[in-house]
């Protein structure tokens, strides 16, 4: 339930987020294509056509909706586009970080030039905002240096003056204060950020250039670049357990309870993709999909991103930009293989191969995988009243989504005489379990094979948009459209509205999305997983199962703590904090092997459970 | 006050000229830009055709510079209504007649406070033990981001007024927001923070773990909508039935175009009293 918290948060951070993903204020349009740059030129092979449109065109995440190369002064522009043209990594560097640094320094020179009008503050903005593209850089390699430059930073606003209004409230600026705070951060960014040349960098980073050149041993957090998108996207899918649906508790199947926890916590993943708060929820939002995430350079488009590329796992680049739309997990215990491939014949290996291969996580325990494939096991569809058991539409659908499945179980010359339906198979959850090459991918090489791909389900669809392996389509519409064209159907219009209609009566489900209101709010449902992941406690202390219990706090305490700051009863605050503690004291016990204590806090903690419960919302 | 605007920290350019403004006999607003200038730009399209349509005269927006921009608008005519806080407000009336239309409501109030803010780790048990430390305020003119956290100061006789707070602190910052303010107590740049009750939220969830609220003001009119003195009574009162439908089930996502409030009640001039005692009292108002 980590990501709930973005979800709600409507305050834009302009700092890195550390472990908890949030959503981040926009960069300026120089900053966020510097940052892009750094982050795209790092990858294997780097993709230099999306580098340039970095520059060329508005960047993700930027402000406002301009080319970056537009706000650089000629000199530098020319020197990014040579660079560009070149294809040359260093060159980029000092290029796209000299255009930074001179931007901020133009910007100081503007507010001083204006000191005492409203444009001066505006101006120290706008370096500010170029600023940050080194802030974490100059924070890993010299925390003095960006303490000293935090306090500039302070004393240039609080010397600009400030003309109230119609002159009440007028504060006069003070130019001896502001020159001297301009000159710290001046001086300091051009001995670190406008240096005669660049030291060789095998690794681009915003690191100051005192610091590499002296060998400053640094450890910049892992960062995505801006435009980035794994918080939980807005409308929360309902997630829909078996046994919840009956009318058990989680809380009674600890092992289920467990796995539950597992899907949420980054703790099993390696770096970066722990360090960044993601976990296998991020994607797979509540058994759905997450079709907000995004981030340049891995995804193509929201919903997906390269799997195999060399940010997460360079071990398993395929050294291909071949972006992977999300599936959904709803049901996915029908739906074997897995991958979109169908190369894992069953979801134990999956899980596995998701943790060690994509993410570069340790292996998982026996135990792990266990508590995680039953967790994963009890994600059912939506239900859906247009179709009963067998998949035949019932009398709640529409006459065109009739006439749609008549034309969905017809055999066509160009399906090789099949119908849709002959994979699609309605009794069979919508799919065969087998992989084909339909014409959706490329074969690797001329006369090289393409590769084939597992027939998807159609259930629940109407919420998986886009479409096909690499979500190539956008509608269900469009993909009538290209079987259409590209197996001859000879379908017309109406017929294939029709067949749209048929998908979408399949493809629907009640109730798609969680709702919110009053005190049924976002963090109430977060306290009630995250209490209900801690509840295994209740098995792992009588086992004296540190290492799972490790897994357990480091995943929950801060996760309490951190969506405490979406409570609508932010009053109550404190009290999360107080309680996140401790567990926290649970997993300090356990850790030293104080059995007794870890008990007695983790009968505290039951004890404060049902004492706070009522205000936690 | 979670997206409220930021007085003098735009984030970007952006910013409109009054001339923009239709020079018709529609309604004309100013917006305060705030982190993101160009969403507001977008926004005001969404919010000023919706207004066309209920008030059935047209309806322009443009977003100016900051607030003394905007009273400047509503004085020379280019505006006729403006977003205010609660202090520029009183200091608009106060030199141009501006009169106040709607309030915000936000959480289920149409007030908020002011507080002042520490790092856990800090040390700081008491206001008392900020004497000689650093202090970041938002904006010098912003009533939760220093007037209101300034005040808890003078009411415990630790400041005489705001002249004195510069004795008393160590040193005292315009951070240029709630953001910048709480960013540099959080990251430690200073000692404390005086901002709006919400400013917290400007934090990441990590932060927000490792702060405490050391004081909090009295509650402060929250900000509000107003009116420049003669605009016609009959397009005022029309304006504020319009607004006020934006509480109703149906209207509410447009309410995220404006500030993101949870919805708006009608101004009463009355309770904007505390806040002109406020502004006489630190020497804004004569």
């Amino acid at each position: 339930m980590k990501y709930l918290i973005a979800s709600a948060l409507i305050g834009l951070l302009p700092l890195n987020a550390g472990a908890t993903a949030i959503e981040e204020a926009p960069w300026a349009p120089r900053a966020a294509a510097y940052r892009l740059s750094l982050f795209m030129a790092n990858l294997t092979p780097v993709p230099w056509d999306k580098i340039e449109k970095n520059w060329t065109a508005p960047a993700p995440g930027s402000a406002v909706a301009v080319e970056a190369l537009s706000r650089v002064s000629d000199r530098d522009a020319r020197n990014i586009r040579a660079a560009l043209a070149a294809e040359d990594r260093q060159a980029l560097f000092a290029a796209a970080t000299t255009a930074l640094a001179n931007g901020i320094l133009k910007h100081l020179e503007k507010a001083e030039a204006m000191l005492g009008q409203p444009e001066a503050a505006f101006e120290v903005a706008q370096a500010s905002a170029l600023y940050r593209a080194f802030e974490d850089g100059i924070l890993a390699a010299d925390k003095q240096a960006a303490r000293d430059l935090g306090r500039a930073w302070l004393v240039l606003n609080s010397s600009l003056g400030s003309s109230g209004v119609l002159g009440n409230g007028a504060q006069d600026a003070d130019p001896v204060r502001f020159a001297k705070a301009q000159a710290v951060i001046t001086e300091y960014i051009e001995a670190s950020y406008l240096p005669t040349s660049f030291a060789e960098r095998s690794k681009l980073t915003p690191l100051p250039e005192t610091a590499v050149r002296a060998g400053t041993a640094a450890v910049l957090p892992a960062t995505l670049p801006p435009g980035s998108n794994i918080a939980d996207q807005r409308d929360l899918p309902r997630l829909v357990l078996q046994f919840e649906e009956a009318g058990e508790d989680e809380a009674n199947l600890p092992l289920v309870a467990y796995g539950d926890m597992l899907f949420d916590s980054p703790e099993i993943f390696g770096y970066p993709a722990r360090d960044l708060g993601i976990a296998c929820s991020t994607c797979h939002n509540r058994s759905d999909v997450n079709r907000d995430f995004f981030i340049p350079g891995l995804s193509s488009h929201a919903g997906g991103m390269d799997v195999d590329s060399s940010f997460f796992n360079p071990m398993f680049n395929d050294r291909e930009d071949d972006h992977l739309d999300t599936p959904s997990m709803r049901g996915i215990r029908f739906t074997a293989p897995y991958g979109r491939d169908g190369r894992e014949p069953s979801l134990r290996r999956f899980v596995r191969n998701v943790i060690v291969t994509e993410f570069a996580g340790a292996e998982p325990t026996p135990f792990q995988l266990d508590a995680m494939v039953a967790y994963l096991r009890v994600f059912d569809f939506l239900p859906n009243p247009q179709i009963d058991q067998a998949g035949r539409l019932t009398d709640m659908a529409s006459e065109a989504a009739k006439r749609g499945e008549v034309l969905f179980n017809t055999q066509f010359a160009g399906l090789g005489d099949r119908s849709c339906a002959s994979c699609h198979t309605p009794d069979r959850f919508f799919r065969d379990g087998r992989a084909y090459d339909i014409g959706s991918a490329e074969p690797p090489f001329p006369g090289g094979t393409a590769t084939a791909f597992d027939t998807p389900t159609l259930r629940n669809v109407n919420f998986t948009a886009p479409y096909m392996h690499d979500g190539a389509l956008p509608t269900l519409a469009s993909v009538v459209d290209w079987f259409n064209e590209t197996k001859g159907l000879s379908l017309d219009a109406e017929q294939r509205a029709d067949l749209t209609a048929y998908l979408q009566a399949v493809g629907d489900g009640e109730e798609p999305y969680q709702r919110f209101e009053g005190r049924d709010s976002v963090f109430r449902l977060s306290w009630e997983e995250l209490t209900t992941f801690a509840s295994t406690l209740d098995t792992l202390i009588p086992l004296r199962d540190a290492a799972n219990i490790a897994v357990l706090v480091d995943t929950v305490a801060p996760d309490l703590a951190a969506d405490a700051s979406v409570m609508t009863n932010q009053s109550a605050k404190p009290e999360i904090y107080k309680f996140a503690a401790i567990l926290r004291s649970v997993g300090d016990a356990s850790a030293a092997g104080d059995w007794a204590e870890a008990g007695r806090q983790w009968e505290v903690f039951k004890t404060m459970q049902d004492e706070i419960d009522g205000r936690m919302f | 006050m979670l997206s409220r605007r930021n007085f003098l920290t735009t984030a970007a350019a952006a910013v409109a000229t009054p001339a923009l403004a239709s020079a018709g006999q529609g309604l004309k607003l100013a917006f305060i830009p705030q982190e993101n200038p160009e969403k507001l730009l977008g926004d005001i399209e969404t919010i000023t055709a919706w207004l066309s349509q209920e008030l059935q005269v047209p309806v322009t927006g443009f977003v100016t510079f900051d607030h003394a921009a905007a009273v400047e608008a509503l004085r020379n005519g280019d505006a006729d209504i403006s977003f205010m806080g609660a202090l520029p407000f009183v200091l608009a009336e106060d030199q141009i007649g501006a009169v106040p239309l709607l309030s915000e409501v936000y959480r289920g109030q149409p007030s908020y406070a002011g507080r002042v803010f520490v790092r856990k780790d800090s040390g700081i048990e008491t206001l008392a033990d900020l004497q000689g430390r650093d202090i970041a305020f938002a904006d010098p003119v912003s009533e939760s981001g220093y007037l209101y956290p300034l005040d808890l100061f003078v009411r415990e006789g630790l400041v005489a007024d705001a002249g004195d707070a510069d004795r008393f602190f160590g040193q005292k910052f315009f951070a240029g927001g709630y953001q910048q303010a709480m960013q540099a107590m959080a990251n430690g740049l200073v000692d404390a923070a005086g901002a709006s009750q919400y400013a917290d939220l400007y934090l990441t969830p990590e932060q927000q773990a490792e702060i405490r609220v050391l004081g909090e003001s009295e509650q402060i009119p929250s900000h509000a909508i107003i009116a420049r003195p003669g605009l016609d009574a009959a397009l005022q009162a029309r304006f504020v039935e319009a607004m006020l439908r934006l509480n109703q089930a149906e209207n509410r996502y447009l309410l995220a175009y404006l500030y993101g409030p949870d919805g708006y009640v009608a101004a009463d001039p009355k309770v904007y009293d505390g806040v002109r005692q406020m502004a006489r009292r630190y020497g804004y108002l004569k």
